[in-house]
């Protein structure tokens, strides 16, 4: 089947070639016995090839029997086991070697994520960075374990070959050399002129397969409007376009086959007709023709084999484009703090700050707010108006462009981060539950905290009833994506999680989306009996979370545009009063 | 083996393309079979009757070693191309045959499985169908036939070298890789296993990174997947192992089966039964001879795999549809009031009921607005209204006609859904409006979107109607995404409206023009509004609230 991978231009095929021959540097000693064994293999085909020439020659043409050559047979067998032991050694090479290729690699990336931090990882689908750190670098296999090893010793085995071949038949050796550099030569030249074709011809497989799996998602959407039957059709029409177009380019790209086929096996033929014809007339020994004859398809062998290895190339390749990507990716510039955090209890400010995620579009600007110790304070505005970014700014989660957020009177940006975050507890809008038992989950920030401090976390987020009603209890054991809980017992998870760990300032997101109004005011009353030392940041979506807060900041366009109590604000004129307005004149 | 020979019907209609590929496949390796023991032949011959020994026609040999070498770089060329039309008509065939199976099934029978899930299963399920051919079929189907040539070919000439050839050929071709995959498959499946666990902890890794370093836990994650790393490298060496042993025992059996049939033949030569230059034949027709058989590891591993996805698709394919379409369809209602007398449904015998006992009745152009928490079974009822799912007792009436006795397109030609998850296509604005009216004019659809109040928005947009929605329709925000979905309603203009909780995950802002929206797609329609927010149901007369599937309480406002 063609490859799922697209083409890509010369030049960067070139360059991606290089780095993965530089990663090859770590393994350098399994590489170079992998390529010794396999290169004492190739070369006992000589000795093998002339005792069964001789044994041959002695059976046709001496009349000798069994008895005399057995011999010869016998050491024959000897060399197949040699040949065998030195097979399966070089594939262990080989492997060892990409193991410690694939190991420093997946080092690397792994430092590179945690290097460029949230900013980039925010960019990024988490699906997709995961296949390329499992699927992605096991692809490079092929090119540590195969195409290093095999190239070298392909580049080699002729010319030693050739070596032998020579002083036995100087004719047979010159067909030999004239036939073989042909070979790359063709296929270079009809590589590149099918390579473009190959381009188009791949995004439009993508093109076909992302249609037909779109229908497929959206099956119930086209049967509600009684479209799904045509879609059939269309199906079947896409698929026909793309076998046509298809077969256009491979008509062209598999001359490439026919060329190296064409030239490795005329070779053979010619030399056996050659040989035949000298020895009729006397001009070689039969022990010599038949030795040639042997060697010449070993002497093709590994040049034919060069259409895999290139494709195992080309694979490898594709699968280094994004890691490489990822590797060179910028970091981040701006240096982490490194001051510890003094005790006691500072108002926390915002001064003047601004920030964008990128040039020219500014999330927020010059925001100017202070949270004092023990204060409840919430953010509430229309969505994409910056909340959420204030959030991951006060964790230390994003720097400022401009202004400065400090605590007491020091800059947070001169903390040492982890300090501040050992400070610091949250309930992001899209909570994550990692593999493990929901017990683990909700002690993440605190790791050594008894079951009886984890209940009573989970209580005040209203989970521990549903909890106890699974039958494992907290040992539930949950699968990606927290499967098997709802989107609300996932969320009152997360808050049991933020709760449970010590903090002084603690940030709720959006704490009651998707939850029913019942279970919502519950953990509105968990909240208001927080602890008093305790200031809290509430992101609200339901203005009635945000009624609760001591004092409410109104967000609009990435600028603070209201604050005050939500009395004073809801009798006032602004955005609050009118938003109040509509929540509560609800659906028409 | 049911699952297989199945599958082997489903490659009906290309198998012309696929025979003729298999045939070319044999072309190709007994051409290079016949080359070199033709060769070997040839130069033992040429040899003798040099020293005159034995007289040669040398002719006709020599310029079918020639015919032989061309035969096989044409062949090769040919048989690719063939093998893959077949492919690609298999892969075409494959598709709309899965398409039309699936189609009645949704959603009700896909929903047990996990949406994304599923899908990403049948994806990489189809794709590894499509290689059915390519990579089992052909291969084994060659190699046997080559196999027969090659041996009956040897036979007449020495039956003893045509049987250790057999030998070898059954070891290398048959025994080694079945040995081969027995001892790898433990650790090969171990290794899938921890590759998707991996992959899930990663993504977990990647997506709650921030929450990893505020609760500080990154080291203990990482070290997590250190150990896992660690793990799969052992699995992966243990296959190594399995598979390296397997090459180099394939390498000694292949010379030690040569020997075999030169120790068997050497003697008869001795005893002037045999023409010396067939020894050298026989030599080199057993080397060659394992071509016909080195496709034959591949075939197995994907086998194995292929089987396995097979199975999945015809237990997908296999499932009973939830709802039985009616022999003969009642005449069609002419008003559109609904009625539930006492409906009962469960998804499953096994499971508890999703609703009990419900009745209820809106008159035609009137609302319900329905309440519920999550699980309340409040979805359900749209479901049933739509023939997605299939009730159990009691019954459904619209305009007065059984809703059982109409085919479940008529059903849903009557209603137009706007829900949480509504599906954008991967197109234009104007594709995706298409489908409501596919004759629908410019002029409707704006009247459409205006009506949604979402005209000025596209209209603003640089390519307008034109402009492509993105995959899951992820380039329009959340409230844009949900107004074109309510233009589509407009546009088919079907008399009932189901509304499921039609603003959830929509700020104020959106959530308020959306309302407004709604508010004129209602009017004159039969309307069932879900929710979970009493707000929502302010001007709606008749309210009541489901719990666990049964009607806790009644409203009339």
């Amino acid at each position: 089947m063609t490859s799922h991978k697209a083409p890509m231009p010369r030049g960067v095929s070139r360059a991606l070639d290089g780095w993965l021959r530089r990663r090859a540097a770590i393994a350098k000693q399994p590489l170079r016995g992998a390529i010794l064994l396999g290169a004492v293999n190739g070369l006992l085909l000589v000795p093998e090839a002339w005792l069964l020439a001789r044994s041959i020659t002695a059976v046709v043409f001496q009349h000798r029997g069994l008895a005399a050559v057995a011999p010869s047979l016998a050491i024959i067998l000897g060399i197949a086991l040699l040949r065998a032991l030195l097979s399966h050694g070089a594939t262990i090479a080989a492997m060892a070697a990409s193991t410690r290729v694939k190991t420093d690699i997946r080092h690397a990336l792994h430092a590179k994520i945690a290097a460029l931090g949230p900013g980039f990882l925010g960019t990024q689908r988490s699906g997709d960075l995961a296949s390329l750190l499992v699927e992605g670098v096991d692809a490079l296999d092929n090119y540590y374990a195969a195409y290093l090893p095999q190239m070298a010793v392909a580049t080699f085995l002729p010319v030693a070959l050739l070596a032998f071949i020579f002083p036995v038949d100087w004719v047979s050796g010159i067909i030999l050399l004239l036939g073989a550099p042909l070979i790359p030569i063709f296929m270079i030249l009809i590589g590149r002129g099918t390579e473009r074709l190959n381009q188009t011809q791949w995004r439009r497989l993508a093109l076909m397969s992302a249609h037909f799996f779109d229908v497929v998602e959206g099956l119930s959407t086209l049967k509600l409007f009684g479209a799904s039957r045509d879609a059939a059709g269309l199906i079947g029409r896409m698929s026909e376009d793309y076998r046509l177009s298809t077969m256009r380019v491979l008509r062209v790209a598999f001359l490439s086959s026919l060329v190296l086929e064409f030239f490795t096996t005329l070779g053979v033929a010619v030399i056996a007709v050659f040989v035949g014809f000298r020895l009729y007339y006397g001009e070689i020994q039969f022990l010599a023709g038949l030795f040639v004859l042997l060697l010449a398809p070993e002497f093709f062998r590994p040049l034919r084999a060069m259409g895999t290895q290139y494709h195992a190339r080309m694979e490898a390749i594709g699968a280094s484009e994004r890691i490489v990507a990822l590797l060179e990716t910028p970091e981040p510039e701006t240096p982490a703090g490194v001051a510890a955090l003094p005790a006691g209890s500072g108002i926390l400010r915002f001064e003047q700050v601004s920030f964008s995620y990128a040039p020219g579009e500014p999330v927020l600007e010059a925001i100017q707010f202070a949270i004092a110790r023990g204060e409840r304070v919430a953010l509430v505005g229309p969505s994409g108006s910056g909340k959420s970014t204030v959030a991951r700014l006060l964790l230390g989660l994003a720097r400022p462009d401009s202004g400065r957020i400090t605590q007491g009177d020091i800059d947070l940006a001169s903390i040492a981060p982890d300090a501040w975050f050992r400070e610091s507890s949250w309930m992001p809008q899209r909570p994550t539950l990692f593999a493990g038992t929901l017990a683990e989950n909700i002690r993440l920030g605190a790791p050594d905290a008894s079951m009886p401090e984890i209940i009573r976390a989970a209580e005040a987020a209203e989970a521990h009833l549903f909890i106890s009603c699974l039958p494992h209890g907290y040992e539930t054991v949950i699968g990606e994506r927290g499967q098997g809980l709802s989107g609300g017992e996932i969320r009152r998870v997360a808050l049991a999680r933020a709760l449970l760990k010590p903090a002084r300032l603690l940030v709720l997101d959006e704490a009651e989306a998707s939850l029913d109004a019942e279970t919502a005011s519950l953990i509105r009353a968990a909240i208001v009996r927080l602890p008093r030392d305790i200031s809290v940041l509430l992101i609200a979506h339901r203005l009635e979370s945000a009624e609760a807060a001591d004092r409410i900041l109104v967000l609009r366009q990435g600028r603070i545009v209201e604050e005050g109590t939500p009395a004073t604000l809801r009798a006032g004129t602004g955005d609050y009063a009118a938003m109040s307005a509509l929540y509560h004149e609800g659906a028409a | 083996m049911r699952d297989f020979l199945r599958l082997l019907r489903l490659l009906g209609p290309s198998w012309r393309w696929q025979a003729t590929g298999i045939l070319l496949g044999v072309l190709v390796i007994v051409s290079n079979v016949g080359l070199l023991a033709l060769s070997g032949w040839f130069i033992a011959g040429m040899g003798l009757a040099g020293l005159g020994l034995l007289r040669i026609e040398y002719f006709l040999p020599a310029a079918a070693i020639r015919a032989l070498a061309i035969a096989r770089a044409l062949g090769r060329y040919l048989e690719r191309l063939v093998t893959h039309e077949a492919t690609f008509r298999l892969l075409s065939d494959l598709r709309v045959w899965f398409y039309i199976r699936l189609e009645p099934l949704a959603p009700a029978r896909l929903q047990r499985h996990r949406a994304g899930d599923l899908l990403s299963r049948i994806r990489a399920d189809i794709d590894s169908l499509d290689n059915v051919y390519l990579r089992v079929l052909a291969p084994s189907v060659t190699a046997l036939l080559c196999t027969v040539l090659i041996l009956g070919f040897l036979a007449r000439i020495s039956t003893g070298a045509a049987l250790a050839d057999f030998l070898g050929l059954a070891l290398v071709g048959l025994a080694l890789p079945l040995a081969a995959f027995r001892a790898g498959r433990r650790s090969g499946r171990q290794a899938v296993a921890l590759r998707g666990q991996l992959r899930a902890e990663i993504a977990d890794t990647v997506r709650g990174f921030e929450e990893l370093q505020v609760f500080g836990a990154m080291e203990r994650q990482t070290s997590r997947h250190e150990a896992a790393y660690a793990q799969l490298t052992a699995l992966q060496r243990r296959e190594t192992l399995v598979e390296a042993a397997a090459g180099g025992a394939a390498l000694f059996l292949v010379q030690a089966t040569m020997l075999a049939a030169l120790v068997v033949s050497i003697p008869l030569a001795m005893a002037r039964t045999l023409p010396g230059p067939d020894i050298a034949m026989i030599a080199l027709l057993v080397l060659a001879s394992f071509d016909a058989v080195s496709g034959l590891p591949g075939a197995y591993r994907a086998l194995g795999q292929t089987l396995a996805a097979a199975r999945r698709i015809f237990e997908i394919v296999d499932t009973e549809p939830a709802v039985r379409e009616p022999a003969q369809e009642a005449a069609p209602p002419t008003g559109f009031d609904i009625t539930f007398r006492h409906v009962s449904l469960r998804y499953d015998d096994a499971e508890a009921w999703a609703l009990r006992d419900v009745s209820f009745h809106i008159p035609a152009g009137g609302a319900l607005g329905v309440m519920g928490t999550t699980g309340s079974g409040k979805t359900s009822l749209g479901n049933l209204l739509l023939r997605f799912w299939e009730f159990q007792e009691g019954e459904i009436l619209v305009g007065g006609v059984p809703i059982r006795t109409l085919s479940g397109d008529t059903m849903r030609s009557y209603c137009a859904v706007i829900a949480q998850q509504t599906h954008l296509f991967n197109t234009s604005i104007r594709e995706n409006l298409r489908i409501a009216r596919p004759a629908a004019t410019a002029a409707e659809m704006e009247r459409a979107l205006r009506d949604a109040g979402i005209l000025d928005e596209v209209r603003a947009m640089p390519q307008g109607l034109d402009t492509m929605v993105g995959e899951m329709g992820t380039r329009l925000s959340g409230g844009q995404a949900r107004r074109v979905a309510i233009a589509r309603a407009f546009l088919k203009d079907a008399p009932i409206l189901i509304l499921d909780e039609p603003t959830e995950g929509l700020d104020a802002f959106s959530e308020h023009i959306v309302i407004n929206a709604l508010g004129r797609l209602k009017q004159g329609r039969t309307t069932l509004l879900i929710t979970h927010r009493s707000q929502a149901l302010r001007d709606i007369a008749q309210v009541f609230e489901l719990e666990r599937g049964t009607v806790l309480c009644r409203s009339k406002t």
